[in-house]
């Protein structure tokens, strides 16, 4: 059975009197390990498909499962649950909190999971120390640059060593030189350590690192690639 | 985890400084207020109940005309009639002292015109036990030297201020002439006069029951009783009880025993006077009790308007927390935590400033208003009303955030994330 598999799915938004139609009908399976980057225009549901895989969201119609738990029959405390194991979010806005040092952001996740405290300290400063920032623990967000808040957020996404890392163009507000140190990182992540990698992007030199290549438009898969 | 929430909020507080501290600042002015109105309250409470302690012993009572306790006497004492040995027969007294009023003629020597000086004054008869046994009752009075004050066994004696020896022609050693009812009459003669100063400040010896002046004339109970041997002007009767006998049970026989003359008196005791400033100052609890519940209202309101803005601006916070595995609950108990805390810190600086107040109060009217008779205003810091207060500050910080961070808890993760 694939990691994540995703059969029929679509979803819809109610706007006002009418519906938008994100996903209209969308079967996709991805096995453990893979590297998948989805393309395609602004508004043809990447991010809304990013959500359903990531189970921050659940289909309007169809199924969507993560290793082997079907989204609709959990509840909403065991999908966070799930989520907070299984998956790691890196977002194109990097969404650190603002409050905290770059170690507390990495720690949250753990927090929330309940690891003791020595514990997370420790995982934190390591997982920092492996994005390259073993020297900022203690910088907030705003006085880090962009390419280092990214590598922050990459860092948190990793904290509860998750089996899948969705990534919603994570270069896409770095500048092409940054962008790339970036994906390098990614890909040497999911290599070393075994993730899937679930890379959402415009930037074809980002769909390069990944193995797979789906298309989206309208919120249907038009074309699917893969790398040799 | 609890204690990471706690540090999450505190770091929120923190990292928005100046909106936390006008929400502080909201809460803060409330409490202050609060808790420096209630305890101002206190300390006038404290201030009464100790100068009725300082003249009430739990072994005394006091006999008034009916009316006057029940009206206060702002506007003086009501003469009444009494017996004084009914009252010393009732079972349990051990003293009774007394001060009557009257109007009476009186004459002192010749003046330099060789004319006799003399006049209408008034003239309390003063039990001497008011100057030894209840002492409490009278302020300290100075007299000139050379002479002395009423005591025990006196009879034909007078005590007056140095103006009124003016006036009578009279010193320490002389006689006056005071006339009764019918052609009662005695020669007292004066054994003392008041220090000017005393007799200014202190009129006397009534300790505030009757309307003294400086013409007033003092001679012992046993003269008055003589001039005027009906007993129907007693203003005030202070009564002591005998040890192992309890003061209200004594009081209740001894205003029975006079009723039943037909005297229409009040016994009262300490806890009688206790309970009346309660009441008194029950009404004034209520007052600032209302202030209290506005001010309190008006802290959580800002507290309130500043989480709703907190939660709206970390509407994108709550979506990653929640993407990286917070449940509602841990939302919401962060933003309760941190509501809750704003009202804590507002409470706390808010209690030591209304204590603060308090205190500088107390101070400034002991140190500068020149009480008289030596009243003090003790500062009262009461652990009960700072609990309350700390408990709820706290309470208000929370309730206001609670309708705030439900709303921030319930915001679904997918909308949270993309809101910008
Ligand atoms: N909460 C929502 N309410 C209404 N429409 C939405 C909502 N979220 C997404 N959409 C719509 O769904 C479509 C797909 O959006 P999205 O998945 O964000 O696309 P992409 O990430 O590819 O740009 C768009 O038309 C978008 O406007
Ligand atoms: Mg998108």
């Amino acid at each position: 059975m694939a990691l994540l598999d995703l059969k029929g799915v679509v979803k819809d938004y109610p706007l006002g009197q009418t519906v938008v139609h994100a996903l209209r009908g969308l079967d996709l399976a991805i096995e453990k390990g893979e590297i998948v980057a989805i393309m395609g225009p602004s508004g043809s549901g990447k991010s809304t498909l990013m959500h359903v895989l990531g189970a921050l969201d659940t289909p309007t119609d169809g199924t969507a499962s993560l290793e082997g738990h079907n989204l609709e029959e959990l509840g909403e405390d065991e999908l966070v649950t799930l989520r907070g194991k299984k998956v790691g979010f890196v977002f194109q806005t990097f969404n650190l909190i603002q409050s905290l040092t770059a170690q507390q952001n990495v720690e949250l996740p753990m927090i929330f999971l309940g690891v003791r405290k020595k514990a997370r300290a420790e995982r934190a400063r390591l997982l920092l120390e492996k994005v390259g920032l073993g020297e900022r623990l203690e910088h907030r967000p705003n006085e880090l640059s962009g390419g280092e808040r990214q590598r922050v957020a990459i860092a948190r996404a990793l904290a509860n060593n998750p089996e899948i890392i969705l990534a919603d163009e994570p270069t896409g507000n770095l500048d092409s030189e940054t962008g790339a140190t970036i994906l390098d990182l990614l890909k040497k992540l999911s290599l070393d350590e075994g993730k899937t990698m679930i890379l959402i992007t415009h930037d074809p030199d980002a769909a390069a690192i990944a193995g797979r290549i789906i298309r989206l438009r309208d919120g249907r898969v038009v074309q699917e690639v893969r790398n040799a | 985890m609890l204690s990471e929430f706690f540090r999450l909020a505190a770091q929120s507080i923190l990292h928005r400084k100046l909106r936390s501290l006008l929400a502080v600042l909201g809460v803060l002015i409330g409490i202050a207020a609060v808790v420096g109105l209630i305890s101002i309250g206190l300390s006038l409470e404290g201030m009464m109940k100790g100068e009725v302690s300082k003249v009430f012993g739990a072994d005394t009572f006091v006999i008034m005309d009916k009316d006057t306790f029940s009206r206060g006497h702002s506007s003086g004492a009501k003469q009444y009639a009494l017996d004084l040995p009914t009252l010393e027969n009732v079972e349990g007294v051990k003293t009774v002292a007394a001060i009557r009023q009257r109007t009476a003629f009186v004459q002192g020597s010749a003046g330099a015109d060789g004319k006799l000086t003399q006049g209408f004054f008034p003239v309390m008869g003063l039990s001497p036990q008011f100057l030894t046994e209840f002492k409490a009752f009278t302020p300290d009075t100075k007299l000139e030297p050379g002479g002395r004050n009423i005591a025990e066994g006196d009879l034909a004696v007078a005590v007056l201020s140095d103006e009124l020896a003016k006036r009578l022609n009279v010193a320490v050693g002389d006689s006056i002439l005071v006339a009764g009812e019918k052609s009662n009459e005695i020669k007292a003669s004066v054994i003392g006069i008041l220090a000017p100063s005393d007799a200014k400040q202190s009129q006397g010896f009534s300790g505030g029951m009757g309307a003294t002046t400086t013409d007033t004339i003092y001679i012992p109970n046993a003269a008055m009783g003589q001039l005027w041997p009906e007993g129907n002007d007693f203003l005030v009767t202070a009564v002591r009880i005998l040890p192992g006998y309890k003061v209200d049970d004594v009081a209740d026989r001894a205003e029975a025993a006079l009723k039943a003359e037909g005297s229409q008196v009040a016994a009262i005791t300490s806890s009688d006077i206790t309970s009346f400033i309660d009441k008194i100052l029950s009404s004034v609890s209520v007052f600032l009790a209302g202030l209290a519940a506005i001010s309190l209202v008006v802290g959580g309101v800002g507290v309130m308007n500043t989480m709703f803005t907190s939660v709206l601006e970390r509407t994108k916070d709550i979506g990653v927390m929640k993407a990286v595995g917070a449940k509602n609950r841990h939302v919401l108990a962060i933003f309760l935590i941190e509501s809750g805390l704003i009202g804590v810190l507002g409470g706390v600086i808010g209690i030591l400033a209304g204590l603060g107040l308090s205190a500088g109060a107390c101070f400034a009217i002991n140190t500068f208003a020149n009480m008289p008779g030596g009243v003090t205003f003790p500062f009262v810091a009461s652990p009960v009303l700072i609990l309350a207060t700390l408990v709820s500050s706290f309470a208000v910080g929370a309730l206001s955030g609670l309708w705030p961070a439900r709303r921030g808890a319930r915001m679904p993760v997918v909308d949270a994330l993309r809101y910008e």
